[in-house]
């Protein structure tokens, strides 16, 4: 039990840094930027309750906030992707239901993790940044960004993922 | 109750997720100053059509009086105009050059006023200084115009001060034509008195009187058209007798010229280049 929080602590703090010092500075043509940080979240173990999820999600999200000087922007999206993780957990995961592991290509196969990857990151990557810009006036923009941004965000989560196996 | 108990223990997640939404919110419209203005507008958005709505509405309870104060007015300025005309009546040069000034203020043209503050009649060249430089706007070649009509052309500008080729100069040449016509020549002044100058080269079948107005033609794109230069006062043919020589009495008074106005043509460039370009 302690060693898992070790753990989640050291992933925690790692994703936090990456997030903050490296990956906030990438902006691909203009587009792209990987908030890679979600993949904490996305890696919880299945059988965790959601309020404790949800938790979770605001405190990663109110830290990476705190460092990039966006108050509640993170906080709020990575919220709503604790709410809704499950959700879509329950609806790519295999028929016959996982057991308290945590989702990977192994766990859950191979196209349904990608799809419940690319579901969760849009979701997550849709509120970012749709409270960012604040507004529908530049929706073609919006809808670039956050397309582009899943899909980077998404080849990144896969390449750790490819690079711990 | 029971029931209730257990519906809120069951979505007891709803609350958690509503709560930590509205606490990030509360964070991002406290913290952040581009949502927070953009709240705000927002608001101010629906304030102020619900105002220009009731505003449209209740203007429709004073359109009475409105109408009663424009019929007010109307009667006050058709007095006016009235009167206006009269005077304008009263003194038809006056009107030349009411028409002048407001040919002169079409879109094209930039105005300045000058003061002169160095004249002269007698020589064989005459030049004006005025008060108003290069840094005032005046540039060379800007036309000037007196109270009565043409003065002349602006020579050289130092940064306050500006020299002007009068009409009464040798050097002087200005594109006129007779008022009415389009026959055109060019004003030459002879030296001698500084009252009349003479319009050459105006073409054999050109039908004019005596008396008839000489303005500017335009061509030079130095002055406007229609700018007042004379009135014709005698006629005599040229020395190859190929064209009338005018003789004309110059609508400005030289001799006491004090306040005139240097008019810029804009665009003036662009045809000297097109033109220097087609000579070429």
């Amino acid at each position: 039990m302690v060693t898992t929080y070790i753990h989640k602590f050291f992933w925690f703090s790692g994703l936090v840094l990456l997030q903050v010092l490296i990956l906030n500075n990438v902006h691909i043509g203009g587009y792209a930027t990987p908030f890679l940080y979600v993949y904490f979240i996305l890696k919880f173990e299945s059988g965790v309750s959601r309020n404790e999820l949800m938790l979770w999600g605001f405190l990663l999200g109110f830290v990476i906030d705190t460092f990039s000087n966006t108050p509640g922007m993170n906080a709020a999206a990575a919220v709503l992707l604790a709410f809704v993780r499950p959700l879509f957990l329950g609806l790519f995961a295999p028929r016959d239901g996982l057991e308290n592991v945590s989702p990977s290509f192994k766990s859950m196969g191979n196209s349904s993790f990608i799809k419940y990857l690319i579901a969760c990151v849009f979701i997550h990557h849709m509120a970012l940044l749709t409270i960012e810009f604040f507004s529908f006036t530049s929706a073609s923009a919006l809808l670039l960004r956050m397309v582009f941004s899943t899909l980077l965000t998404v080849t990144c989560i896969m390449a750790v993922e490819g690079v711990k196996k | 109750m029971r029931n209730l108990l257990n519906f809120l223990i069951r979505y007891n997640y709803w609350f958690l997720f509503v709560l930590l939404e509205t606490a990030s919110f509360v964070l991002l419209f406290r913290f952040n100053h581009y949502q927070q203005s953009v709240y705000f507008t927002s608001a101010n958005v629906v304030a102020g059509k619900v105002y220009e709505i009731s505003g449209g509405i209740s203007s429709y309870f004073y359109l009475k009086s409105t109408n009663q104060d424009l019929l007010d007015r109307n009667i006050y300025l058709e007095r006016q105009v009235s009167t206006l005309k009269k005077a304008l009546k009263e003194n038809q040069v006056d009107s030349l050059e009411i028409d002048r000034i407001a040919n002169a203020l079409g879109d094209n043209n930039k105005i300045f006023k000058a003061h002169v503050i160095n004249n002269s009649l007698n020589q064989v060249d005459n030049y004006i200084t005025l008060d108003k430089g290069s840094s005032d706007g005046i540039r060379p070649e800007m036309g000037v115009v007196g109270g009565g009509g043409v003065v002349g052309i602006v020579y050289m500008t130092s940064p306050k001060y500006s020299v002007v080729i009068s009409v009464l100069n040798t050097k002087s040449s200005i594109s006129c034509k007779i008022k009415g016509s389009e026959y055109f020549g060019y004003l030459k002044w002879e030296h001698g008195d500084s009252r009349y100058a003479y319009l050459k080269d105006l073409p054999r079948h050109a039908e004019f009187n005596l008396g008839d107005t000489v303005i500017t033609s335009g061509y030079s794109n130095v002055f406007p058209e229609g700018i007042m230069v004379g009135t014709v006062d005698d006629m005599s043919d040229s020395n190859d007798g190929l064209s009338y020589l005018l003789k004309i009495k110059l609508a400005t008074n030289f001799g006491r010229i004090s306040d005139v106005r240097v008019i810029s043509a804009l665009g003036r460039e662009e045809q000297t280049e097109l033109e220097g370009r087609s000579v070429k």
